[in-house]
C-alpha cells in the first residue's frame, strides 16, 4: 500500500494543528506498514526538494517551492508575496489563486513517476493537485477535512476557497471529516451526503499524566488559580469570548489569573478589550509559545478553556487533558464528542463558562476527578488505532 | 407444586436540580429545583404510564379474583402527585379500593441515608408509613429500602421498626445456587445500643417484629421483562404471556418475586412495544392454569420460617448496574464529595428547625442525584445516560454543588 498525500505543513515546520495531525497520521501509516509520501509546499532558496527527517525514515517528503502557508488568505498572502524579490515573484504565484494552481502544477510533475495505490490530500490547497495526481495515476482519491473555510471565516467564506473545497469534495471517493460536528458542516453547508464521509477523530501522540503528578496536583493548593487559552489570536477560536468569561470569574474571585497563549491578527485588539474589562492586572499574554513552554502552561493551569466558535477538531484539548487539566470545551467542536469527562458550552454562554470554570476551581474532588478520568480517552485515541481506521478505508477504496 | 407470582414495582420521580449559577450563591430563597422540567416529566410519565397502566390494573383487579398487586411509591413522588398529578394520585387510591393491593414502606426521600446516618433513615421510613396510611388507609407492614439497598444489618433494623418482611436482591454470589423463589431470613445480627436507641425512638409500627422474611427479587425474571422485552436481538424475542408464564411455573419454589420500576409499562418499554397488552393478557393465562398472584404480606403469612434458610449479606447490595453493590451512586470522587457534602449539613440543618431549609436539604437526599453523577458507564452510554436529565455527569455535580453551597450560606446566615 502506497499512499500519495498532499499536505499543507508539517513538523518541526508548523502554526497549528493541521501538521501535528499530519504527522501522527503518517507516523501511524507508517506503523501499519503504509508506504507514505508527503508532497508539502515550502518557500525555499534551494532547489532541493527531497528532505527526509531521520524521526520519519520511511515517509519521503517533497517539497515544492510555494510561498503558501497554512491558514492563508488572499490578504495574507499578498502581504506575504510583496516581501518577495520582483523577480521571484513569477515562480510562487502573483495571488493566492495562482499560487495554488502553480503548486499543483508541479506538485503533479513531481509525482508522475511514482506508483501510488491510493491519492490522501488534506484540506482546500492540496484538493486540486490530489484530484489531479489521482486522475493521472487512476487511483482512488481521499479528501481529508481538518478545517472548513466556514470555521475559519465564522461562516463568511471567500467564494473561491469555498469553491475548492465544494468541487474537492464533489470529486472525492471518500472524505475524511475529523468529528462528526465537521460531518454535519459538510452535510448541512457543502450537500455532501453522509454515506460519502468517514468520521476519523484525531489522535493523540501524548501519555496520560503520571499519577504521581495527579497526587500532588491534588495536595497543591494556589493562591492564585491559572486558567488557561491557547490558540491563535483569531476570531474562530474565542479569545474574545474567553475574556468575557475572565470578566465574569474576576467578579467573583479577583485572585484568579488569565493566560493566553498565542499569536494573531486580533493580538493588539485582545490587549485593549483586557484593559477595558479591567482586567490588566489578571491576565497575561504569552505570545506564540513552543512545545516545551506550552505543556509548561498547561501543568501550571488549573483549568484550560477553549472557547472557539467552530472547531472542527482542537486539538490543544487532548494536549491539555494529556497534562492532568481540567477542560471546558466548546460544544462547537469535534474535541468535546471524544473527551467524556469534561464540561461543554455554548460559545457564546459565557456565563455558564465562568460557572464551570468557578465550579472547577472551587470544588477539589471535581478538578481531582476530572485530571484523572479524562486522559482515559487518551488511551482509546492514539494514533495508531485512528490510523488503522484510514488504513481500512485505503484497502475498502482500492478493493472496489 | 408451582410457585405463586409475587409482583411488586416500584413508583418515584426526584426533583431535578435547576441550572443554578454561582451568582445565586446566598441570595436568600433561590430555588434549587427546575419545577417546570419536573411537571413536565411527570405529566409525561403520567400520561405514557402510570394513568394508562392504573386502568388497566384496576380492570385486571376488579376481573380476576387471585390477581394482586404491591407498589412502592416514594415519598417525593406523592409530593409530586400532590403539585402535579391528583388525577395520578386518585388513581392509586382507586386500587386501593379493591383491597387486592398492598402498599410497601420505604425511606420517604428515596434517599441513601440507610448507609449514612441511621437517624435520618428512621425518620424517613416513619415519614413514609405516616403518609402512606393516611393516603391509603393502611400502615406497611413490608418494608423496601431505596433501590432494594440490603444487607444483614438493614434486615434487622427493619425488624427493629417493627416489618415482618424486607424486599432484596436475588444476588448470585449470596444464594449460591439457591432458588430465589423461596423466603429467607437474616442471620441473627446484633446493634449497638445506642443505636437500638435510635430506632425505638422513631419506630414507624408500635412494636418490633420476632421475625422477618427476605423476599428475593428473580432478577432474571424479573428482567426479561423489565430490561429484556423489547430487546429485538434477545432470544426470548418476541416474548409472548404464555411463554414467560411457562418459565415463571417451571422456576419452583414458593413465589417468584418479580420485582420491577412501574415505569416499566409505557415508559422504559413503549406502549408500541406491546407491553400493555402483554400485561393484560398475563392474568387471565394464570386464572386458566391456577397460578395466584399475591402480596408480599400473603407470601409471608404462607411462609414458613422454621424450615427457611439463612441469606447473609455482610457487603451491602441493591439492584442497581451489573455490579449490584453501591456503586452506581458512590464509586467516584464526585459522588463521595457530594454524599458527605450534603449529610455534613444534617445537624445544622436538623437544629434550625426550619421545615423549608428542611425540606430542601431532604429533597436533596434523593438517589438520583448521585446517580446522575455516576460516570461508570459513561463513555459506553448506559442507562445512566438514559435517565439522566442532565447533559453530563459533571454538569449533575455542578448543580448538586451549587445548592450546597447556598444551603451552607443559608445556614450561616
Amino acid at each position: 500500500m502506497h499512499s500519495l498525500m498532499f499536505g499543507w505543513e508539517y513538523p518541526p515546520r508548523h502554526l497549528g494543528g493541521l501538521g501535528v495531525a499530519c504527522q501522527g497520521l503518517v507516523r501511524g501509516l507508517l506503523h501499519h506498514g503504509v508506504r507514505v509520501t508527503l508532497i508539502l509546499p515550502t518557500e525555499s532558496e534551494t532547489d532541493d526538494t527531497d528532505v527526509r527527517f531521520p524521526t520519519d525514515a520511511f515517509a519521503e517528503q517533497l517539497h515544492v517551492n510555494s510561498l503558501l502557508q497554512p491558514y492563508a488568505s488572499f490578504e495574507s498572502y499578498e502581504a506575504h508575496i510583496r516581501k518577495v524579490p520582483r523577480n521571484k515573484q513569477e515562480m510562487y504565484g502573483q495571488d493566492l489563486g495562482q499560487a495554488i494552481a502553480n503548486y499543483t502544477e508541479l506538485s503533479v510533475q513531481m509525482t508522475e513517476d511514482l506508483h501510488p495505490t491510493v491519492v490522501h490530500c488534506h484540506d482546500w490547497m492540496t484538493y486540486e493537485a490530489g484530484r489531479k495526481a489521482a486522475q493521472y495515476h487512476h487511483v482512488p482519491l481521499v479528501t481529508h477535512i481538518h478545517a472548513t473555510e466556514l470555521d475559519r471565516t465564522n461562516y463568511s467564506p471567500n467564494d473561491y476557497i469555498y469553491e475548492q473545497e465544494r468541487k474537492g469534495f464533489t470529486l472525492a471517493d471518500k472524505i475524511i471529516a475529523v468529528s462528526n460536528y465537521t460531518k454535519n458542516i459538510l452535510m448541512t453547508h457543502y450537500a455532501v451526503s453522509a454515506e460519502k464521509i468517514l468520521v476519523v477523530h484525531n489522535g493523540s501522540a501524548d501519555l496520560p499524566p503520571s499519577p504521581a503528578f495527579l497526587q500532588s496536583k491534588l495536595e497543591m493548593k494556589k493562591k492564585h488559580p491559572l486558567v488557561l487559552f491557547l490558540g491563535r489570536m483569531v476570531t474562530q477560536k474565542g479569545a474574545v469570548q474567553f475574556l468575557q468569561m475572565a470578566a465574569l470569574v474576576h467578579a467573583i474571585r479577583p485572585e484568579v489569573q488569565f493566560v493566553l497563549a498565542g499569536d494573531g491578527h486580533m493580538f493588539g485588539e485582545l490587549i485593549l478589550l483586557s484593559c477595558e474589562y479591567g482586567l490588566q492586572d489578571n491576565v497575561m499574554f504569552a505570545g506564540k509559545v513552543g512545545l516545551c513552554e506550552a505543556n509548561h502552561l498547561y501543568e501550571q493551569a488549573d483549568c484550560f478553556v477553549m472557547p472557539s466558535l467552530s472547531e472542527p477538531f482542537g486539538l490543544v484539548a487532548l494536549e491539555a487533558i494529556a497534562h492532568g487539566t481540567p477542560v471546558i470545551l466548546s460544544r462547537q467542536s469535534g474535541a468535546a464528542e471524544v473527551i467524556d469527562d469534561c464540561f461543554r458550552v455554548d460559545f457564546w454562554d459565557t456565563d455558564k463558562m465562568a460557572d464551570c470554570v468557578l465550579t472547577v476551581l472551587r470544588e477539589d474532588a471535581l478538578a481531582h476527578q476530572l485530571r484523572s478520568y479524562a486522559p482515559r480517552t487518551l488511551q482509546k485515541l492514539t494514533w495508531q488505532r485512528q490510523a488503522g481506521i484510514v488504513q481500512s478505508l485505503y484497502t475498502d477504496l482500492t478493493q472496489c | 407444586m408451582h410457585p405463586k407470582i409475587c409482583l411488586y414495582f416500584q413508583v418515584h420521580q426526584p426533583y431535578r436540580l435547576r441550572d443554578i449559577r454561582i451568582t445565586e450563591i446566598g441570595r436568600g430563597n433561590i430555588d434549587y429545583f427546575d419545577g417546570h422540567k419536573n411537571e413536565q416529566i411527570f405529566r409525561k410519565v403520567a400520561e405514557k404510564c402510570y394513568l394508562p397502566a392504573n386502568a388497566l390494573m384496576l380492570e385486571l383487579l376488579e376481573q380476576y379474583p387471585d390477581f394482586h398487586v404491591s407498589y412502592s411509591l416514594s415519598g417525593v413522588f406523592l409530593d409530586q402527585c400532590r403539585e402535579y398529578g391528583q388525577d395520578v394520585l386518585q388513581s392509586f387510591q382507586a386500587l386501593a379500593r379493591t383491597g387486592k393491593v398492598e402498599f410497601l414502606a420505604e425511606t420517604y426521600y428515596h434517599s441513601l441515608a440507610s448507609v449514612i446516618s441511621l437517624e435520618e433513615y428512621c425518620l424517613e421510613v416513619k415519614k413514609h408509613a405516616e403518609t402512606i396510611r393516611e393516603l391509603f388507609g393502611e400502615v406497611p407492614r413490608v418494608f423496601r429500602n431505596t433501590e432494594l439497598i440490603y444487607n444483614n444489618e438493614l434486615a434487622h433494623i427493619a425488624r427493629l421498626m417493627g416489618f415482618r418482611g424486607i424486599l432484596a436482591e436475588g444476588a448470585d454470589a449470596y444464594l449460591q445456587g439457591r432458588n430465589p423463589n423461596d423466603p429467607f431470613r437474616p442471620p441473627d445480627c446484633r446493634l449497638s445500643s445506642a443505636q437500638e436507641k435510635i430506632v425505638r425512638e422513631h419506630r414507624p409500627l408500635p412494636m418490633r417484629s420476632r421475625d422477618i422474611a427476605v423476599l428475593l427479587k428473580n432478577y432474571r425474571l424479573s428482567d426479561d421483562v423489565a430490561f429484556r422485552f423489547s430487546d429485538t436481538s434477545w432470544i426470548g424475542y418476541p416474548l409472548h404471556a404464555d411463554t414467560f408464564t411457562d418459565w415463571l411455573m417451571q422456576s419452583g419454589g414458593q413465589s417468584v418475586n418479580l420485582f420491577m420500576d412501574y415505569e416499566t409499562f409505557g415508559e422504559h418499554q413503549w406502549e408500541d412495544t406491546g407491553i400493555f397488552e402483554f400485561l393484560r393478557s398475563l392474568p387471565a393465562l394464570w386464572q386458566e392454569r391456577g397460578v395466584e398472584a399475591v402480596t408480599p404480606s400473603q407470601v409471608i403469612s404462607a411462609w414458613k420460617k422454621k424450615s427457611a434458610q439463612e441469606y447473609d449479606v455482610h457487603n451491602a447490595i441493591s439492584w442497581a448496574d451489573m455490579e449490584r453493590d453501591l456503586s452506581a451512586w458512590m464509586g467516584n470522587p464526585i459522588q463521595n464529595a457530594a454524599l458527605q457534602g450534603i449529610f455534613a449539613l444534617e445537624q445544622q440543618v436538623k437544629a434550625t428547625e426550619n421545615p423549608v431549609l428542611l425540606e430542601n436539604w431532604r429533597r436533596l437526599l434523593t438517589s438520583d442525584h448521585f446517580y446522575h453523577m455516576c460516570t461508570k458507564y459513561w463513555s459506553d452510554g448506559d442507562v445512566h445516560r438514559y435517565f439522566s436529565p442532565y447533559e453530563s455527569p459533571y454538569e449533575a455535580y455542578r448543580r448538586f454543588s451549587h445548592a450546597i453551597h447556598d444551603l451552607r450560606s443559608r445556614l450561616a446566615s
